[in-house]
């Protein structure tokens, strides 16, 4: 048996915040985890509000939040949450040497492995495409061999958004890895990491570099941090930015590790390959959890659990049978939309929320798990944040790692 | 103005198998399809290669041309057919007197049906439930009705046969009593196209009485919808059939590496309707559990619908008590229009068969002799061993056999080839099928390829696991180089339309293991590429 102040429970980006925030606030966390959740696969950039319930582009996402309907996570959360979220965001990248930019007044513009570009609210600065309108010759690099990243769709589609005025050109450079196999961005990456590798590729771009050029690339510049990037804009002599990608998502592992790095400094016990199988409680108070590593069981005992098992995708919430959605471990009320009609909307890509994707689980202020009916709430001392929260639709709105990031400070703050 | 002696409608099986015997008796013809090829029942069926014991009580006419036809269709589409075999099992709740008339009927029809002990039928097929009380094997299989089909077309092309993709007939011209030719809408440009014929054959499947209608007749076709559902895995290693009088969602049938569960019947007024609701799943599942008790556990891929074209003579019957014989209509004789005929009804499995007899009443018109040679000739000629040998070096592995039935002798050869010269094409774009991109760049080129749908029915990129979420952008981006025109060059419209087409048939089974999938290809084509702009405030 072991007893901590906070036990947190899942370790995407929504559980690594919140261990984060706890253990800054002095406490002695316990985060129990099975996979590494989501942030391996999304870009490690913070969208938090990029469309309305109408899918207007929001411009601002702090006024954009003021239109949101009150079941909206945000609208549990408050603003000055979301705000002061955002700044303790910031301040840890910065003391983790990799810096993220961006405000709730303004939407940064990231450009795609397809040539759009997506607008999100904070992102470190080699995904940052807002200078790219300026400059007047685009370079996009692919480097052989690489799998999903194709040079000339992003100039087809990145052409009409930028503008006529620019010059585009498409280089392969080679990279002599893989032998004939497919490679990923974190072979390519890892080999920018080698002074040779990233010799290699500026030499073979300095050619092409010149007044207002700026060269965009898959995410290759480095396995962490933003070092490479700067080293081979010196090189260069001119900017360099990075794209999205289909995983593995090689910023988002950028992330994951300052979080790991942090974590481990605050002495923030971090126990993987466990799975949470179910709780223990008494009365409105959950006293442990019990976790299942390698075929046994143990119990963790704490005051507090922050519960962030990633709803559908990350296996937080399942549902074998229509119209009966089941939270994993505390037997949590999930909420969804009732009704076929309601469940999917006849276009994937849509102009209104799709209905399965809200569901999830319904909080008060403090976002403790309330019921769907009375409101009341379930357990005093049990949190839920990220993916799990109920009323929103992350992929039409763009705001996943925002409601992660924001549900998390305030779950460790309160 | 274009011109062929006779005119064929409809690229479904039936269609295309009277082009391939009317192009190898030396008739000049062209069949035209309002979309990409086998758009209609064709493909959105079951895939069973019926032995005829489904037919065996009820109607032992059919059943027998079942059998027949079974195994002409082994025999000349090898490479269409996964021999799986067949087991017909009683449940305990089912009647005890029908098997007793079904094992009759099996005999009296000349279809093999093997009695087998409960422990074998369970070694055989270990998910089976244990309420199963009697089990038979029949010589069923399973059949790839887009590659039956499109062999069908290539060994027609190669005597001459002509076909023409994404063009609706429109407008039947006759003058006096007899067929000028018709009018197509060109589906792609919107263009009204003219094509001369003698003879018009309507193999317009489920569409046959509105094609009729356009020459102002009347033919007595129901569309009579059934819905599918796909599994993830391959559930059975035969086709598993429950042994009671012929009812929904009682047969299983497995497929590469999934496994289909159907059917139900249920009269449309509108064969373009192939929705499918979550009641209908509910439906399926619920009596597919009785055969499979775990089902449930299993993740469904999607689900989709096709309409039989069910022949009603007048006064007749409609759903499952219809007819699945077929009928030939000789319009001239009939309604007077000289030169038209329709053909409907029957059955996948009797494709060839019901094109025998509708080109031999043609061949009589024509006075052309030639015999019909169908039922010997292979469709495509085999694969060379030596070919395939090569091809290992470069093919993943198993993907080899699959990629030479996939693709025919010629193109599987100028594949090989390609990989030979240019290693970096050994890239998969779909890594659930095994697709490579030499391959995926080969039909990409081709003629018929208009979307990555088009692709995806002769590469089966897109239709395993990932169900596109992968695939999808690499195939547009294949497209953007290969394809012919802008719609096919404009990457964001080819993915997205490509995703709406394979969401159509995940909405109804969204639940378990399918929300995850969705929300993954939700995620990464919304948030990673953005392909959805959103509106501008
Ligand atoms: C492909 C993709 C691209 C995306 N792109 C973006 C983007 O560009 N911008 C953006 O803002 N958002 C994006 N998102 C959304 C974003 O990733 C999520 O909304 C957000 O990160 C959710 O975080 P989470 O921590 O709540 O859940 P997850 O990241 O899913 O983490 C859940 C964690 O819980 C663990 N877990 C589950 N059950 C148990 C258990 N019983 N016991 C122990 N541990 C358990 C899992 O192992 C995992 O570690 C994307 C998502 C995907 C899938
Ligand atoms: C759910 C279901 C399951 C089935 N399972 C099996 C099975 O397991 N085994 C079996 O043997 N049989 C099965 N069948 C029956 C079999 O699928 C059909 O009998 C057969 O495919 C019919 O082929 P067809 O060519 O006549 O019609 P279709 O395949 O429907 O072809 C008709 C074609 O005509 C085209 N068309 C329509 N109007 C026009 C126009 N105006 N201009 C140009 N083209 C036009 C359509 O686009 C379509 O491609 C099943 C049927 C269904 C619905």
């Amino acid at each position: 048996m072991k007893h901590s102040d906070t036990v947190v429970i899942g370790s995407g980006l929504a559980g690594l915040m919140a261990a984060l925030t706890s253990a800054k606030q002095g406490k002695k966390v316990t985060l129990l985890t099975t996979g590494a959740g989501s942030l391996s696969l999304n870009s490690g950039v913070i969208d938090v509000l990029g469309f309305d319930e109408n899918h207007n582009f929001v411009e601002s996402p702090r006024e954009g939040i003021k239109t949101l309907p009150e079941d909206h996570p945000y609208k549990k959360i408050g603003v000055d949450t979301l705000e002061k979220a955002v700044e303790a965001f910031l301040d840890f990248t910065k003391e983790g040497h990799f810096p993220y930019s961006g405000s709730l007044d303004r939407q940064i513009l990231v450009p795609t492995a397809v040539g759009t570009l997506k607008p999100t609210c904070l992102a470190p600065r080699s995904l940052n495409g807002n200078g790219l309108k300026e400059k007047q010759h685009i370079v996009v690099v692919g480097i052989s061999g690489l799998k999903d990243f194709y040079g000339d769709i992003i100039v087809d589609n990145i052409r009409p958004l930028l503008g006529e005025n620019h010059r585009y050109e498409v280089v392969t450079v080679e990279s002599g890895l893989g032998g004939g196999r497919d490679i990923t961005t974190m072979d390519v990456a890892r080999w920018m990491d080698t002074d040779g590798g990233l010799e290699t590729l500026a030499s073979a771009l300095k050619p092409h570099a010149a007044e207002g050029t700026v060269f965009l690339l898959p995410q290759i510049l480095g396995t962490a941090g933003e070092d490479r990037m700067i080293a081979l804009q010196d090189k260069l002599g001119a900017e360099v930015v990075e794209t999205t990608c289909l995983p593995p998502s090689v910023n988002g592992l950028r992330l994951q590790k300052i979080f790991h790095g942090a974590l481990m400094r605050l002495g923030v016990d971090l126990i993987e390959d466990t799975k949470v199988v179910r709780a223990v409680t008494q009365g409105k108070r959950c006293t442990a959890v019990v976790a299942q590593a390698a075929a046994r069981e143990k119990t963790y005992e704490a005051e507090k659990f922050i519960l962030a098992t990633g709803g559908f995708y990350s296996g937080g919430i399942t549902m074998r049978e229509f119209e009966q959605p089941k939270e994993m471990i505390f037997g949590l009320p999930v909420w969804f939309v009732p009704g076929e009609e309601n469940w999917s909307n006849e276009q994937l890509f849509s102009d209104k929320p799709q209905g399965f994707a809200k569901t999830g689980i319904l909080t008060d202020e403090n976002l403790r798990p309330v019921d769907n009916k009375t409101g009341k709430v379930v357990y005093d001392n049990v949190h839920v944040v990220g993916r799990n929260l109920g009323g929103y639709d992350f992929c039409f709105e763009h705001s996943g790692n925002g409601v992660a990031l924001a549900s998390a400070y305030k779950a460790a703050m309160v | 103005m274009e011109k062929a002696t006779v005119v064929v409608i409809g690229g479904g099986a039936t269609g295309v198998g009277i082009l391939r015997d009317l192009a190898m008796r030396g008739v000049d013809v062209l069949l035209v399809e309002k979309c990409d090829l086998v758009n209609g029942a064709s493909s959105r069926y079951h895939g069973l290669l019926h032995s005829g014991g489904r037919y065996a009580v009820k109607d032992q006419e059919a059943a027998r041309e079942c059998i027949i036809e079974n195994k002409i269709l082994r025999k000349i589409g090898k490479s269409c057919v996964e021999a799986t075999g067949g087991m017909f099992v009683r449940l305990d709740i089912d009647d005890p007197d029908y098997e007793q008339q079904w094992v009759k009927g099996c005999a009296d029809s000349g279809i093999d049906a093997e009695p087998i002990t409960l422990e074998q039928a369970f070694r055989l097929e270990p998910l089976l439930s244990k309420h199963v009380v009697s089990a038979y094997l029949v010589p069923d299989a399973a059949i790839d009705g887009f590659r039956m089909s499109w062999q069908n077309v290539e060994s027609a092309q190669r005597y001459g046969g002509r076909f023409k993709t994404y063009r609706e007939v429109v407008g039947i011209q006759h003058q006096n009593g007899e067929i000028q030719g018709v009018q197509v809408r060109n589906m792609i440009t919107g263009e009204i196209e003219e094509i001369a014929c003698d003879i018009l054959v309507n193999a317009a499947g489920g569409w046959a009485g509105k094609v009729a209608a356009l020459a102002g007749l009347e033919v007595g076709v129901q569309p009579d919808k059934g819905t599918l559902l796909a599994f993830n895995q391959r559930l059975t290693s035969h086709v598993v059939n429950r042994l009671h009088k012929s009812s929904d969602g009682d047969i299983f049938v497995p497929h590469g590496s999934i496994t289909i569960l159907g059917t139900s019947s249920m009269s449309i007024p509108d064969p373009e309707d192939t929705s499918t609701s979550r009641e209908e799943v509910e439906n399926l599942l619920s009596i597919g559990e009785k055969t499979f008790e775990h089902l449930r556990d299993y993740r469904m891929l999607r689900a989709f619908a096709g309409s039989r074209p069910l022949y009603m003579p007048p006064g007749g019957a409609a759903g499952r008590g219809a007819s699945r014989g077929f009928a030939i209509v000789d319009h001239g004789k009939d309604d007077g229009l000289k030169g038209m005929m329709t053909i409907v009804g029957g059955k996948f499995t009797t494709y060839r068969l019901m094109a025998e007899k509708i080109v031999d009443q043609i061949c009589d018109k024509l006075n052309v002799k030639e015999p019909c040679r169908t039922a010997e000739e292979p469709l495509v000629p085999e694969v060379a061993e030596n070919d395939k040998k090569e091809a290992r070096k470069y093919f993943p592995a198993y993907g080899t056999n699959l990629a030479a039935t996939r693709l025919g002798p010629e193109r599987f050869r100028r594949v090989v080839d390609d990989l030979k010269a240019h290693p970096e094409k050994r890239e998969l774009v779909c890594e659930c099928e095994n697709v490579t991109l030499a391959e995926v760049e080969e039909i990409a080129k081709e003629l018929s390829s208009f979307q990555i749908n088009d692709i995806r029915r002769r590469t089966r990129i897109g239709m395993g696991t990932c169900q596109a979420n992968f695939c999808a952008l690499r195939s547009a981006a294949v497209f953007a180089k290969c394809g012919r025109d802008k719609v096919a060059k404009d990457s964001l419209g080819q993915m997205k339309q490509f995703l709406q087409g394979r969401w159509k048939g995940i909405r109804p089974v969204l639940v378990g293991r399918t929300l995850r999938e969705i929300e993954m290809t939700r995620a990464l084509y919304e948030l990673s590429f953005h392909v959805d702009g959103g509106k501008k405030a």
